[in-house]
C-alpha cells in the first residue's frame, strides 16, 4: 500500500514553499481526487530554451510507494534529449534505479528541473533530440524554444498566475478576472482587451 | 560407473603386493598435466562449508566480521585473489568504499539514542527504541527498513541491499535484515538467507549447478581451471566450462557449432541446393531424373536445367529455342561446387564421428557379458587371480572411443573455413591436418585391435590363450592411452596452441578419465591446523580448501584423514588405471 501518511505529508511540504521553488504537486482531478495520480508542475529553468514555460508532469505512485520510485512522465510535450517528444517519458536514473526512499516526489521534480538545463545527449531517451543537440545546437535550442512557446506557455499557467502577473501590470482584480474568463483564459488576448479599454 | 568393487580389490591389490605400486602412482601423477584440477561437488547442506574458507581468509587478512567479507566476497565475485590484487593496489579503503563496506566501533552505534526520532521516511516521529542506525550512520524506523528490505528482496536484490539514504552505497547489515524481515515475513528472510548462501555458486566463476535434469540440487567447484570436464555426484558428465555433454577435444565453440550443425537440417537443405533447382514459377525444388536440359516442372513451366531460366517448350538436344545461357558465369559454378564440397566433408566427418558413438555406445553393454566372463574365468581353477586387465582394457577402450569420436568434429573445424579461415595458410593447413590425422589413424587401428581382443570370448580359451590376451589388451591398453595422449599433446599444442586468436580452450587429457567430483565434507572445522598454514594472500593454490589434498605430494598423508585420500582413488574406476602400466612394464 502507498503510505498516504507520507504523501499528504509531502504535497503540503512542497506547496508551502512554492514561492520559492515554483514547483508545486496538485492531485489529479480527474482521478477521484486519488493520492496515488498526482500533477507536478515545474518551471523551465532560466537561461535554458526552457525559460518561461511551465510543464506539467504526470505522477503515478506504485503501491510500494517510498520503497519503488514514482512513476513520472511530462504530459507537456517538451523537446529534450533526456525526454521522449512522443511519450513523455523521463530518463532520469533517481527514476529508475537510483531511486532511494529518502527523496520526496519534490526532490525527484526538482531532479527533472535540473535535467532541463543539463541534458545529457550521450544517454538519450529521445534519439532524435539527442542527435540534434549533438551536431547543431542552435536548431534544437530554437526548437525547444519554440516547442516550449506553444505547448509550455498558456495552457499550462494557472489561472491565479495569469491574474498574478495582469494584476502586477496594475490593472483591478475584479476586471483581470471577467477579462480572462470572457476570452477564455487566454493571456495574451486579455491584456489586449484590458488595454483597448 | 559401478565397479567400484572390482576398484577396491585393485586397490588392495596393488597396496599389498609392492611398493612399486606407489612409485608407480607418483610417476602417473607427473605426467598427467601437472595441474590436475580437483573438483568438489557441493550439495545444499556443504554450500556453507564451501564458502567458509574463503570468508575466513578475508575475514583474518582485514580483521572484518563475516557479513562484511561476504559483502566484499559478493562484489569481487568470490575471487580472492583478485580482492587482494586491489587491496595491494588501490588501498584498503578504496576496496571498501567500491563494494560498500563500511566498518564503525560498535561503541560508536550505540551511543546513540533519543527519546524521539523523526525518520525521514515515513516523515513520523518514531521513539529511539524503534529505530535503527546501519553502520553508514544513516537512521531510520524499523518499519522503512522493512518495508524496504521487502521491497529489496522481492526485486532479487538480496545480494546488494543498500542503505535508503540517497546516494548511500553502503551495503545494509545482513543480520539487521533478516531480523526485521523475519519478524514480518518468516518464509522472505529464509528466501533471503538462501540468495546469500547460493552467492558463492550464482556470481563464482569456479563454481557451477550441475546441469542436470531434474536437477540434482548439487553445483560443482573446480580449481585452477575452468576448462576441465567433471562428473558430478548424481553421474552426470559434463564440460565444466559451457555445461554441455563432455566434449573435449572439441573446444566449446566447435562443440557448439557441431551440435547446432547436427540438429539443424542444414545438411539436408545442402543436398537440396546440390541436386535441385528452383522453379522459376512455383519455386519448388526440382531433381533433373535425366533426359535433356529442359526440365518441366509439374507446374507446367519449362525452364533451362543449366541457368535456371525459364523457357518456352521448343526444343532440340543440343539447344532450347530462343534461349542461350552458354556464356560463363565463374559465381554461379563455384557456389555450387562448394556447397557440394561442403556437404562431402561434412558428411566423411559425421560418419566417422557417428560410428565411434555408436560403437562407444553398443561397447558400453559389453560391461555386463565382460564382467559374466571374469567371473566365469574366476570360477576355473587357474594361476591367474587378478582380472583387472579386463576391465582396465575396457575402461581404456570406452576413453579412447570418446576421444577417438569427438576428434571427428575437432578435424571437421580445425581443418575447415568456419573457424580458421585466417590463421594459417593452405600449406600450413596441409601439413598440419597430415599430422593430425596420421596420430588420429594409429589411435583408431589401436582402438579396433583392443576392441577386437576385449571382445574374445576369452573365458572359453586355454589358460595360455588367456594370457596372450592379456598381454595383448595390456599392452594395447597402455599404447592407446599414449597415443590418447600424444593426440591432446599435438591439438594443445601444435594445433590450437599456434593460433593467434586464442579462443579455443580445451579440456585436458585425463588418463583415468573425466574427473569426479569428491563430496566436500561438511563438518569442516576452520580451526584445522593444516589451514592455519596457509592463509597467505597468494597461495598457489588459489583457493584451499581441503588440507588433505595437496596437490599431488607425498605430504598429503600426513593430514591425518587417510579415509579421504583413499577415497577418490578406490571410488572410480580410473584409479584402476594406475596399476595398468605396472604389469605392462613387467612385460616389457
Amino acid at each position: 500500500m502507498v503510505d498516504f501518511a507520507r504523501v499528504q505529508k509531502e504535497l503540503h511540504e512542497c506547496n508551502k514553499d512554492i514561492e520559492v521553488s515554483g514547483i508545486s504537486i496538485k492531485l489529479k482531478e480527474d482521478n477521484n481526487n486519488s493520492l496515488t495520480h498526482l500533477t507536478g508542475t515545474i518551471p523551465g529553468p532560466l537561461a535554458t530554451p526552457y525559460e518561461g514555460g511551465n510543464f506539467n508532469i504526470d505522477i503515478v505512485l506504485p503501491d510500494g510507494y517510498p520503497f519503488e520510485p514514482p512513476r513520472m512522465q511530462f504530459a507537456t510535450k517538451v523537446w529534450h534529449p533526456n525526454i521522449s517528444s512522443q511519450s513523455g517519458a523521463i530518463c532520469l536514473d533517481i527514476l529508475k534505479d537510483q531511486w532511494s526512499p529518502a527523496l520526496t516526489l519534490k526532490t525527484a521534480l526538482l531532479s527533472v528541473q535540473a535535467l532541463l538545463s543539463a541534458p545529457e545527449p550521450d544517454d538519450p531517451q529521445d534519439a532524435v533530440v539527442a542527435q540534434q543537440y549533438l551536431r547543431d545546437y542552435q536548431t534544437f535550442a530554437a526548437t525547444a524554444r519554440y516547442w516550449t512557446e506553444t505547448f509550455a506557455r498558456s495552457s499550462t499557467l494557472g489561472i491565479e498566475d495569469k491574474v498574478k502577473k495582469l494584476v502586477e501590470m496594475g490593472f483591478p482584480e475584479a476586471q483581470v478576472r471577467s477579462t480572462l474568463e470572457s476570452v477564455g483564459g487566454d493571456e495574451n488576448m486579455a491584456l489586449e482587451k484590458l488595454c483597448s479599454g | 560407473m559401478d565397479d567400484c568393487t572390482s576398484g577396491e580389490e585393485d586397490y588392495y591389490y596393488s597396496d599389498r603386493d609392492s611398493l612399486d605400486g606407489l612409485e608407480n602412482d607418483e610417476s602417473d601423477v607427473q605426467w598427467v598435466p601437472p595441474k590436475g584440477p580437483s573438483s568438489k561437488v557441493i550439495t545444499k547442506e556443504s554450500l556453507l562449508a564451501a564458502q567458509r574458507e574463503d570468508l575466513r581468509r578475508v575475514m583474518e587478512l582485514l580483521s572484518l566480521r563475516e557479513f562484511h567479507a561476504r559483502t566484499l566476497l559478493i562484489h569481487y565475485r568470490w575471487d580472492v585473489e583478485k580482492l587482494f590484487a586491489v587491496l595491494v593496489e588501490k588501498g584498503k579503503p578504496f576496496l571498501f568504499d567500491e563494494a560498500g563496506v563500511t566498518v564503525v566501533e560498535k561503541d560508536d552505534l550505540d551511543s546513540f539514542i533519543f527519546a524521539t526520532v523523526s525518520c525521514d521516511i515515513c516523515m513520523e516521529d518514531v521513539p529511539g527504541t524503534a529505530v535503527t542506525k546501519m553502520e553508514c550512520g544513516h537512521n531510520f524506523c524499523n518499519d522503512c527498513w522493512t518495508e524496504h528490505f521487502i521491497v529489496k528482496i522481492n526485486e532479487g536484490q538480496s545480494k546488494r541491499i543498500r542503505c535508503m539514504a540517497h546516494k548511500c552505497n553502503a551495503i545494509c547489515d545482513e543480520a539487521v535484515i533478516r531480523n526485521l524481515v523475519r519478524k514480518r515475513h518468516p518464509d522472505l528472510a529464509e528466501k533471503f538467507d538462501r540468495f546469500l548462501l547460493e552467492s558463492y555458486i550464482e556470481d563464482n566463476k569456479m563454481v557451477k549447478w550441475c546441469p542436470s535434469t531434474p536437477h540434482c540440487g548439487n553445483a560443482i567447484r573446480v580449481e585452477d581451471d575452468e576448462f576441465c570436464e567433471v562428473e558430478c555426484s548424481c553421474g552426470l558428465q559434463f564440460c565444466f566450462s559451457c555445461l554441455a555433454d563432455a566434449h573435449s577435444p572439441c573446444s566449446c565453440l566447435m562443440w557448439e557449432l557441431w551440435t547446432k550443425k547436427c540438429r539443424d537440417e542444414s545438411e539436408t537443405v545442402n543436398w537440396i541446393t546440390v541436386h535441385t533447382k528452383p522453379c522459376p514459377k512455383c519455386h519448388k525444388p526440382v531433381e533433373k531424373n535425366g533426359g535433356c536440359n529442359l526440365v518441366s516442372c509439374i507446374c507446367g513451366q519449362a525452364f533451362c536445367w543449366l541457368c535456371g531460366g525459364a523457357t518456352g517448350r521448343d526444343h532440340t538436344w543440343s539447344r532450347i529455342n530462343g534461349h542461350s545461357c552458354g556464356r560463363y558465369k565463374e559465381d554461379r559454378e563455384k557456389n555450387a561446387e562448394r556447397a557440394k564440397r561442403d556437404l562431402y566433408r561434412y558428411m566423411h566427418y559425421h560418419n566417422r564421428y557417428k560410428a565411434h558413438t555408436d560403437s562407444f555406445k553398443l561397447e558400453s553393454n559389453l560391461k555386463e557379458t565382460i564382467r559374466e566372463k571374469v567371473s566365469n574365468l574366476e570360477k576355473k581353477d587357474s594361476r591367474l587371480r587378478d582380472f583387472s586387465w579386463v576391465t582396465n582394457g575396457l575402461y581404456r577402450l570406452f576413453r579412447s572411443r570418446r576421444v577417438l569420436s569427438y576428434s571427428y568434429p575437432f578435424a571437421f573445424y580445425m581443418f575447415g573455413d568456419d573457424l580458421f579461415k585466417d590463421e594459417m595458410t593452405n600449406a600450413e593447413r596441409e601439413i598440419k591436418q597430415n599430422l593430425f590425422e596420421d596420430q588420429q589413424q594409429q589411435l583408431e587401428a589401436n582402438v579396433e585391435k583392443l576392441s577386437k581382443f576385449v571382445e574374445e570370448p576369452f573365458d572359453q580359451f586355454a589358460e595360455d590363450k588367456v594370457m596372450q590376451i592379456r598381454m595383448q589388451v595390456i599392452n594395447l591398453s597402455v599404447i592407446t592411452d599414449n597415443l590418447c595422449k600424444k593426440m591432446y599433446d599435438c591439438i594443445e599444442n601444435e594445433l590450437l596452441g599456434s593460433l593467434q586468436f586464442g579462443i579455443h580452450n580445451i579440456a585436458p587429457y585425463q588418463s583415468k578419465g573425466i574427473e569426479k567430483a569428491t563430496e566436500l565434507s561438511v563438518c569442516w572445522n576452520p580451526k584445522d591446523e593444516n589451514t592455519e598454514k596457509c592463509p597467505t594472500p597468494y597461495s598457489p593454490n588459489g583457493i584451499v580448501t581441503e588440507p588433505g589434498r595437496p596437490s599431488g605430494s607425498g605430504s598429503s598423508y600426513e593430514g591425518g584423514c587417510s579415509s579421504r585420500n583413499k577415497r577418490p582413488r578406490t571410488g572410480s574406476l580410473g584409479s584402476c588405471t594406475i596399476d595398468l602400466n605396472l604389469p605392462a612394464d613387467v612385460i616389457d
